[in-house]
């Protein structure tokens, strides 16, 4: 078990504390003089994303948190879950969807994913920012619509996911599309 | 060399300039005491760092200490000393300290030549005065020395993780976070009469130990004591800062040899240089202060 004390945090360091997997985010010393230095410490929850602010002792001892960030590729598809594959050991990993979260929308094989592995659990997965995917299903765009002030209609990409679109999009064209919120970005040519 | 550096190297002559020449108008000796020694000052809350089975300097204490208790008079030193792991927005491993002593001299008036050295990078300012125990009482409400633990503990600034400290880390979390910075940032802020258990190496006098701070802008720049002259208390405070220290370390025997063989009455300060050209400059860190 790898440990670190208070005057070796750095930015960017992942600590287990109460358990859970933090990142430090920063770190600032403070020592009254001749006293006792103390470490004012920002932390982010790896699975909850919550940002804490902690204060700790100069001679406290810190748990490394065994965090493996790696970027893997979506091999397929199963009845409940997706697996990836790290590119470079071709390891394995099937994540059932429930743990997917948001990410289960843009599932596409052949695709780069971030994943974050705590204690070899998988406990985040990302899909890529931009991504550019095929639209599925749409309906055509009316004429007129644009008139009434309706410039964006529904439709579904190749991953399933359902997006607003620009009513001059359709069926078979290629878009961009933010998968941080989930929004159109622009037509790919 | 780009324009910011050769400002740094060109501010950093003048300021060393103008040190000296402070010290040669009041007959200051400057001396320079070995860098690595033996045995370090043993302090429970700095560490030395090792070379070769030796120690750098945390401060230049101990050898000017000996030249003083063979007779030297009144000296100064102006030089780098290394604190291991300290690196922060005013902290930093390797510091330039200005260390002095001045034999016989009376501790109020020693105050006002700290003061005066101050005064010389960062303008003439107010000076307020307070004991340790009226700085707590005007910021914190509570009197250090009489509050209980859980009084202490129960104070509403302080952090979850608070609740499990101890006394003493306490009073250093809210020296640190709510009274120094709560100082009047345009005056000098000079504290004294800390408790014993913060004495370092002052002499203790009426229950509390005659240590000085000073503050200005945010920052604390020197800490002076009227100096413990015996022998025999020294080596029982080096002890008891071994016996809190996770590494022991060894005692300063050639420190101790000397004091024993009589020492004069001095009072003696560290200010640190660093932090001083950070406000003359108003910079927001050492870092831009360094090479």
């Amino acid at each position: 078990m790898a440990t670190v004390g208070t005057n070796d945090l750095k930015s960017g360091m992942k600590l287990k504390l109460d358990n859970e997997p933090y990142g430090v985010v920063s770190c600032e010393l403070v020592k009254p003089g001749k006293g006792q230095a103390f470490a004012r410490v920002k932390v982010k929850n790896f699975i909850s994303g919550r940002m804490l602010e902690k204060t700790f002792k100069s001679n406290e001892k810190f748990e490394i948190a065994d965090v493996d960030e790696k970027s893997m590729r979506m091999l397929y598809t199963e009845q409940d879950g997706a697996v990836f594959m790290d590119d470079k050991t071709f390891d394995q990993i099937s994540v059932p969807f429930v743990n997917l979260g948001e990410s289960k929308k843009w599932l596409r094989e052949d695709t780069l994913f971030d994943i974050v592995l705590y204690e070899g659990r998988v406990i985040d997965v990302q899909a890529p920012t931009f991504m550019e995917l095929v639209i599925t299903q749409t309906d055509p765009g009316l004429r007129g619509d644009t008139a009434s002030g309706r410039v964006m209609k529904s439709a579904t990409v190749e991953t399933g996911a359902e997006v607003q679109v620009p009513i001059f999009v359709n069926e078979g064209e290629k878009i961009k599309v933010d998968t941080r919120t989930g929004k159109y970005d622009s037509r790919v040519s | 060399m780009t324009p910011a550096s050769r400002k740094v190297v060109v501010a950093r002559a003048e300021m060393f300039r103008q040190v000296r020449d402070f010290f040669c108008a009041r007959d200051v000796l400057e001396v320079d005491v070995p860098a690595i020694v033996r045995a370090p000052i043993i302090d429970l809350h700095i560490e030395p760092m090792k070379v070769d089975g030796n120690f750098l300097i945390t401060s230049p204490e101990s050898g000017m200490k000996r030249l003083l208790a063979e007779g030297s008079g009144d000296i100064y030193q102006l030089g780098h000393v290394f604190r291991k792991g300290e690196k922060g927005r005013l902290h930093h491993p390797e510091f330039t300290m200005i260390e002095w002593y001045r034999v016989g001299m009376e501790y109020d008036a020693f105050i006002d030549e700290v003061l005066d050295l101050i005064t010389l990078f960062v303008g003439a300012k107010k000076v307020e005065r307070l004991t340790y125990a009226e700085a707590f009482l005007r910021h914190v409400g509570l009197d250090p020395f009489s509050a209980s633990l859980s009084d202490l503990r129960n104070i509403a600034c302080l952090p979850d993780e608070a609740k499990a400290w101890e006394r003493e880390v306490l009073l250093h979390f809210l020296m640190g976070f709510v009274i120094e910075p709560g100082f009047d940032p345009e005056k000098f802020t000079v504290v004294t009469d800390f408790p014993t258990s913060e004495a370092a190496l002052a002499k203790i006098e009426d229950g509390v130990a005659r240590r000085f701070e000073v503050y200005h802008g945010g920052v604390e720049l020197a800490n002076g004591y009227d100096e413990l002259t015996c022998a025999k208390e020294l080596r029982a405070r080096f002890e008891r800062c071994n016996s809190l220290r996770d590494e022991p370390l060894p005692q300063d025997e050639d420190l101790l040899a000397a004091m024993a063989g009589g020492f004069p009455e001095c009072c003696g300060v560290a200010v640190g240089f660093d932090r001083l050209m950070m406000l003359k400059f108003g910079a927001k860190s050492l870092e831009s202060c360094l090479y």
